[in-house]
């Protein structure tokens, strides 16, 4: 290879991306066709055998100058590249602190790739450093000696002392005298210098955190994560309870026998309850999550939304506003908010005893049935002008009028809900509504007889107690299960073995009685 | 021709450090005398005495009234060279501006067919408005422009060194102009626009040419010498990387490479290997003027525009988008360093 070929190729050129991939489509096809003279390594190589060509005594000073310079750009350049690589190797290090619990063996792999990457950015950067008429031309353009010292560095092969080379040659030294070339390449740390230390500073703050701590970012992960899972697993636990309550009551205004086949049917919606005491008692029960999530399911599409999905809410609200509206606030709704705070305030102890509520107001329900009904019937119209209860409008019992009612109840919800929806979908507050207004869930359904309410029957129930057990016939009005019902009976498999004795024993203990 | 001018061949002994500055000071001599009557235009000035003594020729271009032709006229004074015009009109015929065969009589009576040599054998010409002559005419130029000789008859004449033509073109008024062919405009080491005076230059100019004092330009070099300079420019050595560096730049306005996205757009044809050489040539005289002996890559910026912007040809797209030569040549000039 000339001479010219080997500047040729130390002269830097331009660095455009269409550059670059013809750069590198020209590498593979000199790797390809087996031809080495062009590779960077012979490049590399032949650059320093151009810096080991003798050259003139007059220029031995420049070439002193010229290795002090290329030694300044040297470091530098590993400074630069040792500091990108040390914060690199810092970010690892802090991420690692801040999630793996074992930090020794992460310590000593990136032990290992920080030494490794900085012997391979020793070994790049030496292996691509500058020759001298590299050096020399970044020295012409830093000091603005225009080519001199590059053209004299080129020529210093020739001997021509009293021709135009020399002439060069004597110029070159002269304007090099006249500048200071070593300060224009000072060893500076490089830009990022800040930015490492400030990364430093951070993961030696962190490991020293970690030495009697757990990792910060997994323990928030971790918290994060089970606030959100409790919020939106046992926030549609109790919704789902608060449903089959209302469902329960309702079913009690029906037939005997319908009332037994919805009995059954929301007894997997009921063996919730009994889920959600367990989860109290043993949270990390995975069978009972699973009935929990079982009874979950089992809620209606509208109200069955998780805390970002809206389109429950509306639903909700809109068919408590119908009913506000056709019925207006009734004292039962009052107390049932209270009873429901009351609820809330006993806490996991009176949900606990939900499930005997329930049975014995329904025991009692059954006791006085025969007489209740047609009682029951005229309780149950004016309710079904106003509140949109599916299935209602297949009673046999129900006029149109109650039917219009009630479709005009259902349509209008339907809108509220639809309008509710397209205004807040995901925000916090729409959950925050759902819940109230499902805390505040009318009971009109119930009969005046039966006077359960939804969270407050406990203390009701205790006091009609008192009434005798017998049998029960609920009237049959020709309800159909609702289609969720029918939904939930197919879950009825899921009741937990416990709740199924307990039903058993109650009913046991009912026949001692009536004995 | 006085006595600064010195004898022919003066340099040609000398250590070619002498002869450099020696060629430095005689041009700054140049340029003193040619300041006396020419107010301003310095970069047109170096433009000419930078062709001059590399051997080439000079298209100016710009208004009337610029001091063009004031400038050939007083360059001709300072080399102490043959000076002629020839204004260049729709009419003119290459034998009015080579020469033609005449029928002349001998002393003894008997007639003969004679050359009759004509403007061009000078030593500096000023071809005036160029692009007002018919094609046929400016071609005329072509063989002394490149081979310093005209042919007529089958003779050829060599023309007197240095020859050096000065050619002008008025941008306005186009109308009833033939454009110089691509192939006579690459025949022009330089093309220089001649810029309108700024106010201090304006100023002077109206002290100097209002009040009745003409200016006296002395003769600072003759013919000989500026051959001898032009021996010594073409030794000033020239680093690789400038090298490349010009040869990337000429590479760069040529369409055909698709890598030259600029050039791919805007020019039809790029600049021939004559602008390379331009640039190197004018870039070894740049250096000696300026104190240097080795040519640098602020020499080849300086003298890119001058050099190439008349030899690339743009396409309509080019013209339809406002582009002009010197600013796709700075684009490209960024993009090759």
């Amino acid at each position: 290879m000339h001479l010219r070929e080997k500047i040729k190729i130390l002269v830097p050129g331009e660095f455009s991306g269409r550059a670059f991939l013809s750069a590198w489509r020209n590498f593979w096809r000199q790797i390809a066709s087996g031809d080495r003279a062009q590779t960077p390594e012979t490049q590399i190589s032949l650059a320093r055998l151009f810096d080991r060509r003798p050259c003139s005594p007059e220029l031995h000073g420049v070439i002193g100058i010229l290795k002090t310079i290329r030694q300044r750009i040297l470091a530098n350049t590993l400074l630069r590249g040792w500091t990108k690589w040390f914060v690199w190797i810092l970010i690892g290090l802090i991420a690692v602190a801040a999630v793996s619990a074992r930090l020794a063996g992460a310590m000593l792999f990136i032990a290992v790739l920080a030494a490794a990457g900085a012997a391979a950015i020793l070994a790049w950067t030496w292996r691509n450093r500058l020759s001298n008429y590299e050096t020399a031309r970044r020295l012409d353009s830093a000091a603005g000696l225009k080519d001199r010292i590059s053209t004299a560095i080129y020529l210093g092969g020739i001997a021509d002392s009293d021709g135009m080379i020399g002439e060069q040659r004597k110029d070159a030294l002269a304007h090099l005298g006249k500048v200071d070339p070593r300060g224009f390449f000072p060893v500076q740390w490089p830009g990022n210098a800040r930015r490492a230390a400030v990364l430093f500073l951070l993961a030696a703050g962190l490991f020293a955190y970690r030495i009697h701590h757990k990792p910060p970012l997994l323990s928030l992960l971790q918290s994060t994560a089970r606030s959100q899972l409790v919020q939106s697993i046992l926030s549609p636990i109790v919704h789902a309870m608060e449903k089959d309550l209302q469902r329960t009551v309702a079913m009690v205004t029906m037939k005997p026998d319908a009332a037994g086949e919805e009995m059954q049917r929301s007894d997997a919606a009921s063996s919730a309850d009994d889920l959600w005491k367990a989860d109290d008692k043993a949270p990390g029960a995975d069978d009972q999550k699973d009935g929990a999530d079982a009874g979950e399911g089992d809620q209606p599409q509208d109200q069955l939304q998780a805390p970002g999905s809206q389109e429950g809410n509306p639903s909700g609200e809109a068919r408590q506003q119908e009913s506000n509206s056709q019925e207006g606030k009734s004292g039962s709704e009052s107390a049932n908010d209270k009873s429901q705070e009351q609820s809330e305030q006993q806490g996991p102890e009176g949900r606990q005893s939900l499930g005997q509520s329930l049975m014995q107001a329904l025991k009692n329900m059954m006791s006085n049935s025969p007489n209740q009904q047609s009682n029951n019937r005229a309780a149950q119209k004016p309710n079904g002008q106003g509140t949109p209860q599916s299935g209602n409008s297949q009673q046999p019992g129900a006029t149109e009028s109650d039917k219009r009612g009630e479709s005009r109840g259902n349509s209008d919800a339907k809108q509220k809900a639809t309008q509710t929806a397209s205004e807040g979908a995901g925000s916090q507050q729409g959950t925050k509504e759902l819940r109230k207004d499902q805390e505040t869930h009318p009971v009109n359904a119930v009969p005046d007889r039966v006077a359960l309410e939804a969270s407050g029957f406990k203390e009701q129930t205790r006091m009609k107690v008192a009434t005798e057990t017998g049998t029960a016939q609920l009237s049959d009005r020709g309800l159909s299960p609702q289609q969720d019902a029918v939904t939930n009976g197919a879950e009825q498999e899921n009741i937990p073995a416990r709740y199924r004795f307990y039903v058993q024993r109650y009913f046991e203990h009912a026949d001692n009685g009536k004995q | 021709m006085t006595s600064s001018v010195g004898t022919e061949g003066q340099t040609g002994g000398q250590p070619f450090g002498a002869q450099a500055e020696f060629l430095a000071e005689k041009m700054a001599e140049v340029r003193r005398e040619i300041s006396k009557a020419i107010v301003g235009q310095t970069e047109v000035v170096d433009g000419v005495l930078i062709a001059l003594l590399a051997g080439g020729h000079v298209l100016l271009e710009g208004a009337p009234g610029l001091g063009k032709t004031m400038l050939v006229r007083t360059l001709a004074q300072a080399v102490a060279q043959k000076y002629s015009r020839i204004q260049f009109t729709p009419d003119l015929m290459p034998a009015d501006v080579i020469g033609t065969s005449v029928v002349q009589e001998n002393g003894d009576g008997r007639k003969s067919l004679g050359f009759q040599p004509g403007p061009i054998f000078t030593n500096l010409l000023l071809a005036d408005e160029i692009n007002r002559a018919t094609p046929k005419t400016q071609s005329a130029l072509l063989e002394a422009m490149q081979e310093k000789q005209v042919t007529v008859a089958h003779t050829s004449h060599l023309l007197e060194e240095p020859f050096f033509v000065m050619a002008t073109q008025n941008p306005l008024e186009m109308e009833g102009t033939y454009p110089l062919p691509e192939a006579q405009l690459d025949r022009f080491l330089f093309k220089l626009r001649v810029p309108y005076p700024g106010r201090d230059d304006l100023h002077d100019i109206l002290d100097r040419t209002t009040q009745g004092t003409a200016a006296t330009v002395s003769p600072v070099v003759n013919g000989a010498q500026i051959l001898e300079m032009r021996k010594v420019v073409r030794t000033v050595p020239v680093a690789p990387h400038v090298q490349e560096y010009v040869v990337k730049l000429t590479l760069a306005t040529h369409p055909e490479n698709r890598e030259n996205l600029l050039a791919s757009k805007y020019v039809r044809y790029g600049s021939s290997p004559r602008g390379a050489q331009t640039l190197i040539l004018g870039g070894k005289v740049r250096a000696l003027l300026d104190g240097r002996y080795n040519v640098s890559m602020e020499d080849i910026r300086a003298l890119m525009l001058p050099a190439l912007r008349h030899r690339i040809i743009l396409n309509f797209e080019a013209q339809a988008d406002g582009r002009t030569p010197d600013d796709l040549l700075e684009e490209i000039a960024g993009k090759a360093e």
